[in-house]
């Protein structure tokens, strides 16, 4: 399977355990945000703010650590820098830009009710497309909520209080009551089987 | 010459050179071991304590990564990713040719393939020893299933095999550490299978550490964690890799001599002797040449290093490359069928869970050609799969986002169960790989050239791996059943074998029933190239016990003379 089709088809991922490498193993962008890095961000500043402010509202700060706090807008920007073809990076700038049109004002003008509802009714257009435009404003947004949820749960907050991590668990139980697996919540790495 | 003397030598360090290494100098040789990479010393392994947030680009290859293994990451990107890329070599500095094109995925360093291998491990059994005769398919095998039978016993015990006993003719029972645990929708498939199939499913057989090791000789190795970042090298020595296992207890001999940066580019043949005298060794950094000698080589650099070392050591008496009197060398390409299968969601066990993390999955033996059962095809399949609960990654196509869409991923998700076959590929004189000699990589070695593909057999067998699976799963009450089809050439099993296959008559094999070169006694070659069918079980279990064997042989021979 190849790394970018996740976020074409997240429905694929099951294969993925069985056979390919790709999700599961993870990322801190609190981690790599306070390494030294002399290369120039992807994203301009305008860019950067839209994406945290939408990150922001994908995964929000609650009783829990949110998106922003999770370091994913600098998750997201090395990911267009590093790893996104020419190709790749286009799409998401043209979409950014016309996410920015998509509304009344440009996104940051916005209030936080009209941001809000801009990202829902997006989201629920881009989900109900079949043949999504990568440039579109609703990709910007599906395309910016997956990447949020990988830097998120892959990110120490989103591993180990959102979700639960165990580095070392020393022991394999494989069926038991889900209330007696750790605290009962998800685990944030799955079982990989690499054959 | 005499400082560049030993009694033996192996070429390669992964399952197959570890288990020579171990081997021959346990019985008192003076054994020289090459490998054609750098060191890796158990333990030595960068990204084995990582936590998740600790590796950069969510572990994903970047665009310099990719362009760094263009070839690797076609089909499937297996281990190029930011905790395992570096065990695998790049196209770049490694190149080879496709006539048709073949996934070949290599680690050139101490260890091998034995660092990242899937250390699924299961018996061939009599069947598959007796297939090719039964069926006239390629040669006879010239060993049968009691030949090896105790040499499975050996390796099972020493590296640490978990598994259930199942009585199967099929897939032998071996010498077995507990079995790992199946999960509440793998034991609800598992029952449904039998109720409405008759078919079996139990647990991976795994070189995983379920529990201590029965033998006090590997005092470096402690029981799985489950953990399941085997890949990336285990500090605990949970699982069974040459690093972990074979080579301390070579090295613990005292008559284990190791060189790295050694590429084997030739074996040198004594025509007045009518024996291989030693090998011509490249060093990868510097390029300076040596010659060693020895009075026995073994062979072990992987089924394609091997094949273009033998095809690549001409001489008078060999102009067709090293033992090659059969034109044998380089055909009869076999891997597994690889990457179909299917998988569903199953309901009713929503209140159950697992921890840890289970570095095995389920079995499915083959039933297809087997008692009474008889196919359009020749031979059968297995699956290998795993029943677990959807992690968060299934909300990014939901419509939930905000504190919603957290909490939803606090909860696991569905049960999903999945499934993949891997089949067995007759061994045809046309899949074969070639030297181009006009072409060169960095170390002036001749490139190889695959030509090889799937069959008839192999592509009937193919679409039944998909329909099984989908029967199954609907049978046993699943829904959303699909199959999936990865794209996937010759080779992406990582289970190649065959190019220069064992066989009773030197006219149509290369080796004998020791892994024995027809052609020249004091060579053995004991890596995958000496399969002479592929069964459709994970191979590197047989590669152990045949290597165990033959180093014994060999060194019964030695001393009486014959070599």
């Amino acid at each position: 399977m190849n790394r970018r089709e996740w976020l074409k088809c997240m429905s694929m991922l099951a294969v993925g355990a069985v056979t390919a490498p790709s999700l599961l193993a993870v990322f801190d962008a609190h981690a790599a945000a306070q390494r030294a890095d002399t290369t120039a961000p992807f994203f301009t500043k305008q860019q950067s703010d839209v994406v945290a402010a939408v990150a922001d509202i994908i995964l929000p700060q609650s009783d829990t650590p949110g998106a922003v706090e999770a370091g994913v807008p600098r998750f997201i920007d090395q990911m267009f820098r590093d790893v996104y073809t020419k190709e790749e990076q286009q799409h998401y700038v043209h979409a950014l830009a016309a996410f920015e049109k998509a509304g009344s004002k440009p996104f940051l003008q916005l209030d936080a009710a009209q941001r809000k509802a801009l990202v829902t009714r997006l989201h629920e257009e881009a989900l109900a497309k079949s043949n999504l435009n990568p440039a579109s404003a609703s990709a910007f947004v599906l395309m910016t909520k997956k990447l949020t949820m990988l830097g998120f749960f892959m990110s120490q907050p989103g591993c180990t209080e959102v979700l639960q991590y165990v580095a070392v668990p020393g022991a394999y139980h494989a069926d038991i009551p889900l209330s007696q697996a750790g605290n009962g919540k998800a685990w944030a790495i799955e079982a990989e089987l690499t054959i | 010459m005499d400082k560049n003397t030993y009694d033996a030598i192996v070429v390669g360090t992964g399952v197959s050179g570890g288990w020579a290494a171990k081997e021959l100098t346990e019985k008192g040789l003076k054994t020289l071991v090459l490998d054609r990479g750098p060191m890796v010393k158990h333990g030595d392994y960068p990204t084995a304590m990582k936590a998740p947030w600790e590796l950069p680009y969510a572990d994903q290859p970047t665009r310099e990564d990719v362009a760094r293994h263009p070839i690797h990451t076609r089909p499937s990107f297996y281990g190029i990713k930011q905790s395992t890329k570096h065990w695998f070599v790049d196209d770049i500095d490694n190149p080879y040719e496709e006539t048709r094109p073949f996934d070949w995925f290599r680690g050139y360093h101490v260890g091998g393939r034995s660092l990242m291998w899937g250390r699924q491990s299961y018996r061939f059994s009599q069947m598959d020893f007796e297939a090719n005769a039964k069926e006239g398919v390629g040669v006879d095998w010239p060993i049968r299933y009691e030949d090896v039978a105790p040499w499975y016993d050996y390796v099972e015990e020493f590296i640490g095999v978990s598994g259930s006993v199942e009585h199967l003719p099929q897939l032998p029972d071996g010498q077995f550490l507990p079995p790992m645990e199946l999960t509440c929708v793998e034991k609800d498939f598992r029952d449904k299978l039998a109720g409405k199939f008759g078919r079996k499913l139990i647990i991976g057989r795994t070189a995983n550490l379920s529990a201590p090791l029965k033998h006090d000789k590997s005092p470096q190795r402690a029981p799985c964690q489950y953990r399941n970042l085997c890949m990336r090298g285990c500090p605990f020595g949970a699982y069974f890799s040459s690093n972990s296992s074979t080579l301390p207890a070579a090295e613990k001999t005292g008559n284990m001599t190791m060189v790295t940066n050694a590429i084997v580019y030739e074996l040198i043949y004594d025509n007045a002797k009518g024996k291989a005298t030693g090998v011509r060794v490249q060093d990868a950094e510097t390029g300076h040449q040596t010659d060693y000698f020895a009075r026995v080589i073994f062979v072990c650099a992987s089924t394609f290093g091997t094949t273009q070392i033998l095809l690549n050591s001409t001489s008078s008496r060999f102009p067709n490359g090293f033992g090659n009197d059969s034109g044998e060398v380089g055909h009869n390409i076999m891997d597994h069928l690889f990457g179909s299968g299917a998988q569903a969601l199953a309901d009713g066990y929503e209140d159950r869970y697992y921890s840890g993390r289970r570095p095995n999955g389920f079995y499915i033996p083959r039933y297809r050609n087997v008692g009474k059962d008889k196919r359009k095809y020749l031979r059968g399949f297995g699956y290998q799969g795993s029943a677990r609960r959807e992690d968060w990654t299934r909300l990014a196509d939901m419509p939930a986002i905000g504190e919603e869409l957290k909490r939803a991923a606090e909860t696991p998700g569905p049960w999903r169960v999945s499934m993949m076959g891997f089949g067995e590929m007759l061994p045809s004189h046309r899949n074969r790989v070639t030297l181009d000699h006009n072409r060169k990589d960095k170390y002036g070695l001749p490139l190889l050239n695959f030509d090889a593909a799937h069959e008839e057999n192999e592509i009937l067998m193919g679409k039944e791996i998909i329909d099984d699976a989908m029967e199954m799963l609907t049978a046993a009450g699943y829904r959303d059943v699909q199959s999936f089809k990865i794209e996937a050439n010759v080779g992406a099993g990582i289970h190649e074998m065959g190019t220069a296959r064992m066989g009773r008559d030197p006219k149509t094999s290369v080796l004998n029933g020791w892994n024995q070169m027809h052609a020249c006694k004091n060579v053995f070659i004991t890596d995958g190239s000496c399969m002479t069918s592929s069964a459709c079980q994970n191979p590197s279990l047989t590669y152990m016990a045949l290597t165990a064997r033959a180093a014994s042989h060999a060194v019964d021979e030695l001393k009486r003379g014959n070599i």
